[in-house]
């Protein structure tokens, strides 16, 4: 009784088939995976439709203003509205009339916070906004230098709590006595063991 | 036998030996270009800017990544057979000695001329002397000569064993009901060391081989055959 209680206030949520309830957070809502859809993504430039569906009043006005001539167009409203289309499809400067000196400038891949309105009907991040790094290496490498420390831990306790003592063979005069008999015995004596000692000198090789 | 931590080949004491040391620097340089080149591909997939999906028909490079393969492979099999071949040369051992597994130490006889049969146990932990190898020395020692070929005939009373020595170049089954074959010709006297090389139950890593290699003159005086 209490199980199904508890069940339907957790599990109403978790086997929602609504996409709103379930992915309330970070996804953007999307009503059914069959209709086109707009994404960010770096190998997929021009989406299927544009990020802002219904405009506003502004929007629409510069929507009837950029239909008319481009010559009526200022030359920033100019710049903005041509310049970036072509930016985001990736044709760079080269499309852009070269004598046009202030929209060469203009259309360098500097600006992040400036794109206008135009451009943000359309798309909602840049290029530069959509590849920007972030910093969650940090938490990847400290984590796992975490659980590294962590896990050396467990390997101090395991020795001292756990494991017996090492077999006599480890003692240090047992291995003194132990290498010199696989020198007598010329161990290796090509490329290993043998092959270091110097026999005449009774040392190690230099 | 290996020192602690040794991870590469033992040096060889026997001709085969060398020819598999020499077999192995081969195959190991092939494996670690063709390891660099695959993760140079890896790294290069994981950092490009590039996103064209839609590459296809790269014929050229298709029947490079076809062929050169087939070279490569070409040139591993080619000494590796030759190197099995030579195995198998016919070389008219000197000696015979069969070597049976058991659970777990080895029996050896010597039946050429008269009849030495003996076994070979592990020595435990504390019968050894300050300086002896724990887990590899035992109590007999398998005296043989150097410089002539011996015929080793290995099998098994109870279960699978195998009658391994790294530095000869040696590792062949014991199998029970089963005699098995291998030569070999030790080039320097000394002591060497195997362990059995086939799971055989709880003390199967107790069970080592121990190989005396002393000159034939001595050999022939009969150390051996007075047990």
């Amino acid at each position: 009784m209490l199980a199904t209680r508890v069940f339907s206030l957790v599990g109403k949520r978790a086997i929602s088939t609504s996409v709103c309830v379930r992915a309330h957070e970070s996804v953007v809502k999307s009503e059914d995976f069959s209709l086109p859809a707009y994404m960010d993504r770096r190998d997929h430039p021009l989406p299927e439709v544009a990020h802002v569906k219904h405009l506003s009043a502004s929007q629409k006005a510069l929507k009837e203003k950029e239909k008319a001539s481009w010559s009526s167009l200022s030359m920033d409203e100019k710049v903005e509205s041509l310049c970036f289309l072509l930016h985001k499809c990736g044709f760079g400067e080269k499309w852009l009339n070269v004598a046009e000196e202030g929209a060469a400038d203009l259309c360098a891949c500097k600006w992040l916070s400036s794109l206008p309105p135009v451009y943000r009907i359309k798309f909602k991040e840049s290029f530069a906004e959509m590849n920007r790094g972030s910093n969650e290496w940090k938490t990847v490498v400290g984590g796992a230098m975490f659980f590294i420390g962590f896990t050396a831990l467990v390997i101090m306790w395991q020795k001292h709590y756990v494991y017996g003592p090492l077999p006599q063979s480890f003692d240090k005069e047992w291995v003194a006595k132990q290498t010199k008999r696989m020198l007598d015995m010329k161990v290796n004596p090509i490329q290993g063991l043998a092959s270091k000692w110097d026999y005449e000198k009774n040392e190690w090789k230099k | 036998m290996a020192h602690a931590a040794q991870v590469g080949l033992q040096d060889a004491t026997s001709p085969i030996m060398e020819e598999l040391i020499t077999f192995h620097d081969h195959a190991l340089m092939v494996i670690f270009l063709i390891c660099f080149l695959v993760l140079y591909a890896l790294f290069l997939t994981l950092t490009t800017k590039l996103t064209n999906t839609n590459i296809s028909d790269a014929q050229e490079m298709e029947t490079v990544w076809t062929i050169l393969p087939a070279i490569i492979l070409v040139l591993i099999a080619l000494p590796s057979l030759r190197i099995l071949y030579m195995t198998d040369e016919v070389n008219d051992p000197s000696l015979t000695i069969k070597s049976i597994g058991h659970q777990w130490y080895w029996t050896y006889e010597y039946t050429d001329y008269g009849g030495l049969i003996f076994n070979s146990y592990m020595l435990p932990p504390l019968f050894l002397e300050p300086g002896d190898l724990r887990l590899l020395d035992v109590d007999n020692r398998v005296v043989l000569p150097i410089e002539t070929p011996i015929r080793m005939m290995i099998t098994s009373q109870d279960v699978l064993h195998s009658w391994a020595v790294p530095t000869l170049g040696l590792k062949t089954d014991a199998i029970p009901g089963r005699l098995n074959q291998t030569t070999f010709t030790a080039t320097r006297p000394g002591v060497y060391y195997g362990q059995c090389s086939e799971i055989c139950g709880a003390n199967h890593s107790f069970m080592p081989i121990v190989l005396e290699l002393i000159p034939l003159k001595i050999f022939e005086m009969g150390p051996v055959f007075t047990l």
